[in-house]
């Protein structure tokens, strides 16, 4: 296995013991994220989000296939996560580690058991043809807090794609290429976010938001909640750890709902601005085949 | 989308990497990270020289035997200018990342059976060489890649530079070439018909574009920036400028 | 100076023979980034700028990277990772091979009054043994008059930044502040006229090999010189820069 890189134990304590004063080795308050920027690529559903020194790239791509034999009228909708060393030299492929068990599990109640994209919407015709729709998230540099970044980056790459548009005829079922019509959004219900909290001191009684790579080695527990703007909470994990007050919990997330509010309307104001730059002659409304009900 | 002419990069992107590299050009987007001189594996280490490790990640869908295969290409022209000598028993890692290839608009995507595209890799080698640069570690020589393709339009040879899918679907051939900065051939990889006298061609066209010699493109920053006068940008020149920008940030303290 | 700054030089590049210097009584001396061809070859191995002094006759690349390759007589700032029987091992850089550092190599050291370290100590050794072949050795004590000259377990309360192997350099320049562009360290002790509210005491340890340690009795105090190091290194600061972000931090501080 590769080894694992190890903070000093000065550092842990020092860490540790500024925690106790207050103090974050950023200069950052306690419930405050590193700066988020979010990126579209020049492709439907590439989407890259940086959280400080934290980069994730998630790329959404659609293509037709068989349904599932149990789920005839669903489409197919898969979340892939695979660390490579690009993230950190103690990666390697095809070795899953707990890291990636747990974001690859954590995007999947997240994203896809809380029903944000329709996969219903997906099906082309029942028990035969479906979409399958397919996020592929790439880590490209690990500095902590691997699930929030992740997550923003699926919704945001999931919200930006444009499948082929499709038409049936008397039972037949054509795709569309690119060329032909302009693709299409897919069926979005709502944008679910993380936000991740870890604690320190003996009693688990501080509480952090977005900790750097260093941090996260030395916190005692963590607690990943998954929310929307509406307040609708999809998830809430805290595996292991120290255990922490119930009403600090609670207090958590709701300082959680206020920061998932700010993405949320961050991540609606990329989007109209990347519609806008895309739209410079105004030809969008010309080119959509859809009908106005 | 269109397809960039003039290929763009970015030095230093990733922050916990060694060394780090963004390159763009003919719609491809890659992202290389070089960690190294690192502990190799006991299964790995050489006893006399450095592992070179690569590892190309698709952009979407599992890397598969294509994959490997690009893997394999590449391990073997970089190992030729890293001076593994230098670090016996020691890795040098270097992960490539493909964000973005030009989308063929008359044909829909397929993941599962999607393989990178061949004309993939001058980018691929272009972005690993520029990473390697920034994280330092010692080469014999620098290299410069592109891809040339030929197609038979009404009897008549059209060779083209840097082709798009679209170019390359109607192709009947498509080449991989890329030179060290001595002017040697370091990599050549060909897929379908095509004939030697074809091959001296594309050649002498790739040459063209990856050695051409420094006086040229001193004469005026025009040389550059015209495409249409030698048919493809001077990747030598363009190599150069990258690292001057990325020394001169470096060294701005002197 | 009679060091003077010549043109960026990448890999494999034939130098210009008027650039490298010479010297009636010294011989040519080559620093990092070179590499000799026998019978008359000096070639790059890395893209910087080349560097003479023509005072010591010798010749570099100055270039700016993340990983450390030890280097005999530098100091450093090593981690422990656990006790072997007849010294202790240590991690320069992550993921790179351990060091030793044998138990009698710090001053007055016995075999029953050797300084007992526990894994994860931040020590300040200097490398006494370095090269491709063999793991790096460490001292703590200078061989030939047998003091410690500061060398030995870090104590007292302080944390470990990581900074790039340029910036460690232009730290422990002998006069960091003229030669090197960094003055935070004057600024934040209140030695720099015009910035108010300094004065804070602290005391630092550089490694080569890309850390350095700020030790103060306040923890304020060390995340403020710490974040200083860390800006000035990774964004570029100039004394201006430098300036306005110390500010800043006092600022804050209040």
């Amino acid at each position: 296995m590769p080894r694992e890189a190890e903070p000093s134990l000065n550092e842990k304590q020092f860490v540790a013991q500024a925690l106790q004063e207050n103090l974050r080795l950023d200069g950052r308050e306690f419930d405050q994220y590193r700066p988020l920027e979010l990126s579209f690529g020049d492709q439907y559903g590439v989407a890259d989000v940086t959280l400080g020194r934290t980069r994730v790239l998630a790329k959404a791509t659609a293509e037709v296939t068989v349904p599932y034999a149990d789920r005839p009228l669903d489409g197919v909708f898969t979340i892939a996560t695979e660390l490579s060393p690009m993230a950190s030299p103690s990666f390697e492929v095809n070795r899953p580690t707990e890291t990636e068990v747990l974001l690859s599990r954590l995007l999947e109640k997240t994203v896809r058991r809380s029903g944000a994209l329709d996969t219903e919407s997906l099906c082309l015709v029942a028990g035969q043809k479906c979409w399958s729709v397919r996020v592929d998230v790439h880590v490209l540099a690990h500095d902590g807090n691997l699930i929030d970044a992740s997550c923003a980056a699926v919704v945001a790459a999931l919200r930006h794609f444009r499948k082929p548009d499709t038409s049936m005829d008397a039972g037949v079922l054509t795709v569309y290429t690119p060329a032909e019509r302009e693709p299409v959004p897919l069926s979005w219900l709502h944008s679910p976010f993380c936000v991740t909290w870890s604690f320190f001191g003996e009693e688990g009684d501080i509480a952090v938001l977005d900790a750097t790579w260093l941090e996260e080695q030395v916190r005692v527990g963590s607690c990943t909640v998954s929310l929307n703007k509406h307040g609708e909470i999809c998830q809430i994990a805290k595996l292991g750890g120290t255990p922490v007050d119930a009403v600090a919990l609670l207090q958590c997330t709701n300082v959680a709902l206020a920061r998932v509010k700010e993405f949320s309307d961050m991540l609606d104001a990329k989007l109209a601005e990347d519609a806008k730059r895309r739209d410079k002659g105004g030809f969008m409304a010309e080119l959509r085949a859809e009908n106005d009900r | 989308m269109t397809a960039t002419a003039a290929p763009e990069a970015a030095l230093g992107v990733l922050p916990r990497a060694d060394g780090s590299a963004k390159y763009s050009h003919a719609g491809y987007t890659v992202t290389a990270s070089v960690n190294g001189p690192i502990e190799a594996q006991r299964r790995d280490e050489l006893a006399s020289e450095a592992h070179v490790d690569v590892i190309v990640r698709p952009a979407a869908g599992v890397g598969g035997t294509r994959e490997r295969h690009l893997e394999v290409i590449l391990q073997s022209s970089l190992s030729q200018i890293i001076l593994v000598k230098n670090f016996p028993r020691s890795l040098i890692q270097i992960v490539l990342q493909v964000e973005d290839s030009p989308e063929n608009d008359y044909v829909n995507t397929k993941i599962v059976q999607a393989s990178l595209n061949f004309a993939v890799m001058p980018a691929l080698m272009q972005t690993a060489v520029l990473a390697l640069l920034s994280a330092g570690v010692p080469m014999k020589a620098t290299a410069t890649a592109t891809a040339v393709a030929i197609a038979r339009v009404d009897g008549a040879k059209k060779i083209t530079v840097d082709p798009s899918p679209r170019d390359i679907e109607t192709a009947q051939s498509v080449h991989v070439l890329a030179f060290t900065s001595h002017d040697e051939l370091l990599l050549a990889e060909s897929e379908g018909d095509f004939t030697i006298g074809e091959w001296d061609e594309v050649y002498e066209t790739a040459k063209g574009i990856c050695c051409r010699p420094a006086a040229a493109a001193k004469e005026g920053m025009a040389m550059v920036l015209d495409d249409d006068d030698a048919g493809g940008t001077d990747m030598r020149q363009f190599l150069r400028s990258t690292m001057e920008s990325k020394v001169a940030a470096d060294l701005h303290w002197k | 100076m009679t060091t003077s700054t010549g043109p960026l030089v990448l890999p494999g590049e034939a130098l210009d023979p008027s650039l490298i210097p010479s010297h009636p009584k010294h011989p040519l001396r080559l620093g990092p980034g070179l590499r000799h061809i026998p019978p008359s070859d000096i070639v790059p191995t890395v893209a910087g700028q080349l560097t003479t002094n023509s005072h010591k006759n010798s010749l570099w690349v100055e270039a700016n990277s993340n990983r450390y390759i030890p280097q005999q007589n530098d100091p450093i700032l090593a981690t422990l990772l656990r006790t072997a029987p007849d010294s202790y091992l240590l991690t320069l850089s992550p993921h790179t091979a351990p060091a030793s550092l044998p138990h009698l190599a710090f001053e007055g050291a016995t075999k029953k009054t050797r300084p007992i370290l526990s894994p994860g100590q931040l020590v300040y050794a200097r490398v006494a043994l370095a090269n491709k072949h063999m793991d790096p050795e460490l001292e703590c004590v200078n061989p030939a008059t047998g003091k410690a000259d500061g060398l030995g377990p870090i104590t007292g309360p302080g944390c470990a930044f990581d900074i790039s192997l340029g910036f460690a350099r232009r730290l422990l320049m002998a006069r960091s502040r003229e030669e090197g562009g960094v003055g935070v360290l004057e600024m934040l002790a209140g030695e720099e006229p015009g910035i108010t509210g300094g004065g804070l005491s602290f005391e630092t340890a550089v490694g080569r090999n890309g850390r350095v340690w700020v030790g103060s009795e306040s923890a304020a105090t060390v995340i403020v010189v710490g974040r200083a190091l860390q800006e000035t290194d990774r964004n570029g600061l100039g004394m201006e820069g430098q300036r306005r972000f110390v500010k800043k931090l006092l600022r804050e501080m209040k």
